[in-house]
């Protein structure tokens, strides 16, 4: 007769996980995150210790940078993680989809100009100058969060829209009484002057909003450890859940947009002290599109992905200047390069796709050539050492006609139908496409950079909201749909 | 509520009319405008209309399927020979633009449902919308590379006209008949009564035929649709196909009457299009055509009696008052939300 | 005086009279069984008592004052507090954050304090967290230890009804609306589930309403039974009295069964 097992009394769970079944449930994360090390390890570095490590990754920038560069990439990617951390609050911790976000950048840095310029001869210093713009901006978002007790989500979405619609209307068109210079916008605006200390340099600049960034960091860090922070995420959760127990849904709301539209308008009044003037075509929807692309690829919720995104896109968005091609030739075919590296697995695989498109390439350029003299004899947009190289490769037709946007409607299709292969279908096809890819950017992308970052922008949300909508630093969220 | 906003808005028209120097001549010259705009607005609001009563989704990127679907028109207009030198008759210029618009556009439609909105099915609300945004942006762009920032015309008024240049009017904007010493051209006639048309096709279509049926099963409750045979897939790609060739329709039509057109046309259209279906109700079909004609006639006479710049305010405007006072439009349903 | 009083309550959807001419009471310290066939009316009784919907007819009463049609979150704070019959955690929070956030209510740190983390405001949040370890304790091991930093959503079924109770009594409630709570459970789950009500009771001195369908659960733990049907009372009394009323009996199993009882 078999023996009754001695079934033990329930050990304490207290402090060891019961073995196979609570083990298992408890490093759900871990095994899910399993690619992310990188990530496991950051995250167990104390938060003292990763603003210090920031820090002085991000102080010593002005000294690297010329004064051209540090204007465009790095006071701009400051500006943008600030903005990023602002919209970070209203949608990826209230969860409320705002639109028009870009309006209290905007009405921050006009309401700057008005006060401390030669507009109205009012030249209020910055001490004075910067609350008044933060609490106006503050009140501004209030406003507007006002018909979002009423509206679902994706109504609020539209409402907002409007509203930064009608904000840059309002600014840049109708201009009652001259108060915001028309299209002109608002010129000769002051430098900061903080007590008879003026900030007149970009690394001054640089150096105060990114102060101004690790303040409002901090903060947010603060505050999101606390009662209103747990009031927000479970809001965010679910709003009807948090009223029950007690959360006041609609002060938090207000609260939110609050929050979010001062950080805007603070970081309005450094653009607009730092560039001297203010135009309304600064502040419209691609703008918008560029800080919802950083914080959701840095990752809703998530703070310091906001400065990871805002970094990734503002030098994207600087490869693509108009007067280096060359470099941005380079940085192209690297960041190519790197997604099918990434993407195709194993390493035979992925020696065969790039060796049949280096071939490929050849065969049709020689074929071409061989066809008419002039398909090929075109010049690529010079500047960098590969052109050479590249014209060889690549058929650049000398009178291009209506090929290349013929062309460009192909690659996106030929793009969309890549992603409904599978297996060798999909690798074989990869091998044209990427010709294609080099054909188009050659002959046409390379030719009009910033209508090309837009488009790849757009691109991207798409991407990333199917691929990945956590981004690249936040949790992947469980939600009830 | 809605009735005092209405009592101001006629005793605000009803000065400008007796103003000696406007008048009522005036008044329907804006008023055929407005009419004209509506029908456009009507359709761009049908699809917006369709595709959020099956999917509850706004889909930014309608808008941007409208300035496709006219620069597909125009396409086509310069293939023929563009107004200076037509090679076939008007009327059936015409015809091809508006079939080729539509298929065009419809097919773009279906494309986008499928590689933008169909994978994020169930996740959660913000996520296609994100994607909506990135897909209108793409477009825009796009067509801004193609087609380069410059405004593109059909030049409508000489099109298919023996002497263009002498100023006198091509068959399209012939004059019809006169309301009250207005004139109304053949265009305008053409897009009204062709948007009447299409919308009348849209309510027998969803109302009687089995697809139509179809869609209205599957925007009410999607599963109990699924489990009762539809194929959900295909009705949604169908509905974004009408949707989208209704947009295509309007694109085409706008730039019959108003010539122009460019990349960024369809942003605004698209919003004021949006404004409309949510006036009208948005799921509602004959509320999007009343919301449309209410758009349009807003827009024209905020634009002619007070200014360009302020029509737009004006429209959005509406939209802001209408959320707050009665958020499910004219003709729509509440929304119960089960605890 | 009792601790919850309805009056004549009555609500209408559209043309649908979901709740008419309802009158109950819950005195302090009692427990009290909701039952009733489904589309009764239950869950919506709980929801004008939580301030979801405010009473077209009637009146409802905590401690002698009136709180039909007040906001819900005043109602919480005020002292009632519920559990939902689907359930409705912050699933991407941890445990730990679930139930400290429902002590919001009875906290006071403004924004201004917590960005700058005030000694008082510190205490406050030691103080919030030690509540939330204790009313998690209250279930022995199970959401203890390492639980509490797991998002809510690894947690199994029972395991998340017990947080959802646990998170429901850190609001300090007066009284405690538990929807369904024996759900979907297994029989030694259902034990469980009623020797902790009676726990809630006994040991936390919760006043307990309770919607409940199992019968076993619903004859372990009430002091007395309310029936609905079709948003009216058709019986009240001890459980006995209650089950065997025919208008129960009626309503559940249909006039067929009662007339071959």
């Amino acid at each position: 007769m078999t023996e009754i097992p001695n079934i033990p009394e329930r050990p304490d769970t207290r402090d060891s996980p019961q073995i196979g079944r609570d083990e298992w449930v408890a490093t759900h994360e871990r095994r899910t995150a399993g690619e992310r090390r990188l990530l496991a390890t950051y995250n167990r570095v104390p938060p003292i210790a990763r603003l210090a490590i920031l820090a002085v990754l991000t102080i010593p920038v002005p000294f690297l940078l010329n004064t051209g560069d540090l204007y465009t990439f790095g006071l701009f990617a400051v500006l943008y993680a600030l903005l990023g951390l602002g919209l970070n609050v209203t949608v990826g911790f209230a969860g409320l989809l705002d639109l028009g976000y870009i309006a209290f950048y905007g009405f921050g840095a006009y309401l700057y100009a008005i006060i401390a310029s030669p507009h109205y001869d009012w030249h209020v210093q910055g001490e004075i100058a910067i609350p008044i713009v933060v609490v106006a901006s503050a009140l501004v978002g209030l406003l507007l969060g006002l018909p979002s007790r009423r509206l679902l989500g994706d109504y609020l979405a539209i409402v907002t829209l409007f509203f930064g619609q009608a904000f840059v209307f309002f600014v840049g068109t109708t201009n009652p009484r001259g108060l915001t210079g028309g299209a002109n916008g608002i010129p000769d605006v002051d430098p900061l002057n903080f007590f008879g200390l003026h900030i007149r340099s970009y690394r001054g600049y640089y150096w105060f909003a990114l102060a101004v960034f690790f303040v409002v960091l901090a903060g947010l860090w603060s505050l999101l450890r606390s009662r209103t922070g747990r009031a927000w995420q479970a809001l965010r959760e679910d709003p009807l859940a948090a009223e029950l127990m007690g959360m006041p849904v609609n002060r938090l709301k207000l609260l939110a947009f609050a929050f979010g539209a001062a950080i805007a308008g603070l970081a309005g009044c450094i653009y607009a002290a730092s560039a001297g003037s203010v135009a309304s075509g600064s502040f419209d929807v691609p703008l918008l599109i560029t800080i919802y692309a950083i914080v959701i690829l840095g990752g809703t919720g998530s703070l310091t992905g906001v400065l990871l995104g805002a970094v990734v896109i503002t030098v994207s968005y600087e490869i693509l200047r108009p007067e280096t091609p060359g470099t941005a030739r380079v940085l192209f075919y690297l960041a190519v390069l790197a997604a099918v590296v990434w993407r195709v697995r194993p390493w035979t695989r992925l020696a065969a796709v790039l060796g049949g498109a280096v071939v490929f390439g050849f065969v049709v350029h020689w074929v071409a050539g061989a066809v008419s003299d002039s398909a090929t004899s075109g010049e690529a947009i010079s500047g960098g050492r590969f052109t050479g190289a590249i014209e060889h490769w690549v058929v650049i037709p000398a009178h291009p006609g209506k090929v290349p946007e013929y062309a460009y409607v192909g690659l996106v299709l030929a793009v969309l139908v890549l992603t409904r292969l599978r297996g060798w279908w999909r690798t074989s096809a990869l091998v044209p496409t990427l010709y294609l890819v080099a054909f188009v950017w050659e002959n046409i992308l390379v030719d009009q950079p910033s209508v090309t970052r837009l488009i790849l922008f757009g691109a991207l949300l798409i991407a990333l909201m199917i691929v990945r909508p956590q981004g690249l630093l936040g949790t992947s969220r469980v939600e009830i749909v | 509520m809605l009735l005092l906003i209405g009592v101001v808005v006629v005793a605000l028209l009803a000065k400008e009319v007796h103003d000696p120097a406007k008048g009522w001549p005036v008044f329907w010259q804006l008023f055929v405008g407005g009419v004209t705009l509506g029908a456009v607005y009507a359709l761009i609001a049908l699809g917006y209309s369709l595709v959020y009563g099956i999917l509850k989704l706004l889909n930014f990127a309608h808008g941007d399927v409208y300035m496709i679907g006219a620069f597909i028109g125009y396409g086509i207009v310069t293939a023929f020979g563009g107004s200076a030198s037509l090679s076939i008759s008007v009327w059936v210029l015409i015809a091809l633009m508006v079939v080729g618009a539509m298929l065009g556009t419809g097919v773009l439609g279906v494309v986008i449902e499928r590689f933008a909105y169909r994978p994020l099915r169930e996740a959660p609300r913000i996520a296609p919308l994100i994607s909506a945004l990135g897909v209108s942006f793409f477009l825009q762009n796009s067509a801004l590379l193609i087609f380069g920032a410059s405004v593109r015309t059909y030049d409508s008024y000489n099109l298919g006209s023996a002497n263009p240049g002498l100023g006198l009017p091509g068959p399209l904007f012939k004059t019809v008949f006169s309301l009250t010493s207005v004139p109304v051209s053949r265009a305008t006639l053409l897009v009204v009564i062709g948007g009447l048309v299409l919308m009348l096709l849209l309510a027998v279509f969803v109302g009687r035929t089995r697809l139509g049926k179809a869609m209205r099963a599957t925007a009410y409750d999607r599963e109990a649709a699924a489990m009762m045979g539809i194929d959900v897939d295909r009705v949604i790609a169908s509905t974004f196909f009408i949707g989208s060739a209704l947009a295509g329709a309007a694109g085409v039509m706008y730039g019959i009457v108003f010539s122009q057109v460019f990349h960024f046309m369809g942003f605004l259209a698209g919003l004021k299009g949006f404004t409309a279906a949510v006036v009208g109700g948005i799921g509602s079909i004959p509320g999007a055509m009343i919301g449309g004609l209410l758009v349009g006639l807003a827009e024209v006479f905020a634009s002619g009696y007070v200014s360009g710049n302020w029509a737009n305010l004006i429209v959005f405007g509406m939209l802001i008052v209408v959320m707050l006072v009665r958020p499910s439009g004219l003709f729509g349903t509440r929304a119960i939300q089960k605890v | 005086m009792a601790l919850l009083e309805l009056r004549n309550v009555s609500l209408q959807f559209g043309g649908l009279q979901v709740i008419q001419d309802l009158s109950l009471h819950v005195d302090e310290g009692e427990i009290v069984s909701v039952i009733g066939p489904n589309g009764a009316g239950k869950t919506t009784l709980f929801n004008l008592v939580t301030g979801v919907y405010g009473p077209d007819e009637g009146d409802i009463q905590l401690d002698g004052g009136s709180i039909a049609g007040l906001a819900p979150h005043v109602i919480a704070r005020r002292g009632v507090a519920r559990t939902f019959q689907t359930l409705r955690l912050f699933l991407n929070m941890t445990v730990k954050e679930n139930v400290m956030a429902a002590a919001y209510p009875h906290t006071r740190s403004g924004v201004l304090r917590s960005i700058v983390r005030t000694p008082g405001m510190r205490r406050e949040e030691r103080e919030i967290e030690q509540l939330a370890e204790e009313r998690l304790g209250f279930f022995g091991d199970r959401l203890m230890g390492y639980r509490w930093n797991q998002p809510a959503y690894s947690l199994s079924y029972a395991n998340r009804r017990r947080l959802e109770i646990a998170r429901a009594t850190a609001l300090k409630p007066r009284i405690l609306l538990l929807d369904e709570p024996a759900a979907g459970m297994n029989p030694a789950e259902t034990q469980e589930i009623t020797e902790l009500i009676g726990k809630l009771r006994e040991e936390a001195g919760h006043t307990i309403l309770v919607i409940e369908h199992d019968m076993h659960v619903v004859e372990g733990i009430s002091d007395r039974v309310v029936a609905l049907d079709h948003g009216e009372k058709i019986a009240e009394g001890s459980f006995d009295a209650v089950a065997t009323n025919p208008r129960v009996v009626e309503a559940y199993l249909g006039l067929q069964a009662t007339a071959t009882k």
